[in-house]
């Protein structure tokens, strides 16, 4: 139980690459609060498979500052601390740019960049006086590969991956770990509802010939929320079957 | 300008500019414009969007173009999107 009496966050819960994560650090020990925009009834499941006196559901946009706020009061309400966040919550809306509205744009940015920040933010005090922390944030592959389609989508990763490393240095001090993880092509519903011939296209670009498993991305997260990644800060760990290679 | 003139001046711009080989006749109105259909690549749809702008003296914005899935379709949608837009000139 390498968690063991630790309390995590985890943004956007319910499903796909949160869930793993939140099952996962579940079975270490952790505490989680499951987060979720809107799909209740998915949380709660997740909480139940957990076990309802390690975990709880908790609805908050991540691009509400005052929102995100409420979650981290009833999260130090409950269990007093927080050791771990992890900003999995995250959108897409493909648009070639040249026709992407501007709430298109902005929807993409407000909810994977601003949302991380507001959520970075509302834990660092809490983290700062406990001296200890650790923040996983998930990027994506398209932070580097910028994706057809995904301008509003890839500058959001981008623009994550370099507040990973910015707050990561002004929080070394306090002993809090900010790093994150780019997954490549994961299964998801998103990838279920791909038509065959795009997925055979999307499979020949992966030198694994794969798409990768959530439980494969959470595994990688435990490693950074636990001491083994004592001399990991600021990094983007890449899990994409070699496709960045 | 009726529906029939817009959708012949549209197969027109599409096979004259984007180099499709195909003759006028034999497109039909609800062939699919990309991959089986007209064998068209999505990213070709941008340059339709230029295409029609200069066809039609048209001005087209992004929040007009919010459902691209629907307006793409085929001859008859890429049409009645550009009736659509002459109305509100």
């Amino acid at each position: 139980m390498q968690l063991k009496d630790k309390v995590a966050i985890v943004t956007g819960a319910s499903k796909g690459i949160g869930k793993a994560i939140a099952l996962l650090l579940a079975s270490q020990g952790a505490k989680i609060v499951v987060n979720f925009a809107t799909e209740k009834m998915l949380a709660e499941e997740v909480v139940k498979k957990i076990g309802h006196n390690q975990a709880l559901a908790f609805a908050a946009h991540v691009e509400k500052p005052d929102e995100v706020a409420s979650m981290i009061r009833e999260t130090l309400k409950h269990w007093g601390r927080i050791d771990i966040l992890i900003n999995n919550a995250g959108i897409i809306n493909d648009k070639f740019l040249m026709v992407m509205t501007d709430d298109e744009w902005q929807k993409v940015i407000d909810v994977n960049l601003t949302g991380v920040f507001n959520c970075c933010r509302a834990v660092a005090k809490q983290m700062v006086a406990q001296k200890s922390g650790k923040i996983v944030n998930i990027s994506s592959t398209a932070a580097v590969r910028g994706l057809l389609g995904q301008a509003n989508y890839a500058a959001s990763k981008a623009g994550l991956e370099g507040l990973t490393k910015a707050f990561a240095k002004e929080m070394s001090h306090y002993n809090i770990y900010i790093n994150s993880i780019a997954p490549g092509f994961i299964e998801s519903d998103r990838v279920a509802e791909l038509r065959e011939d795009i997925k055979r296209d999307y499979l020949r670009l992966i030198p694994m010939e794969r798409f990768g498993l959530p439980e494969e991305v959470a595994q990688v997260a435990l490693f950074l929320v636990t001491e083994a990644a004592s001399y990991i800060q600021g990094q983007t760990i890449m899990v994409d079957g070699g496709i960045t290679v | 300008m009726n529906i029939d003139q817009i959708k012949e001046r549209l197969k027109k711009m599409l096979v004259d500019k984007l180099r499709l080989k195909r003759t006028l006749e034999s497109i039909k109105d609800n062939e699919p414009l990309f991959r089986e259909g007209l064998g068209l690549d999505s990213i070709d749809s941008l340059e339709i969007v230029v295409l029609i702008e200069r066809e039609f003296d048209l001005s087209i914005s992004a929040d007009e173009l919010k459902d691209t899935a629907k307006i793409f379709k085929d001859v008859q949608s890429l049409a009645d999107f550009v009736a659509l837009l002459l109305t509100k000139k």
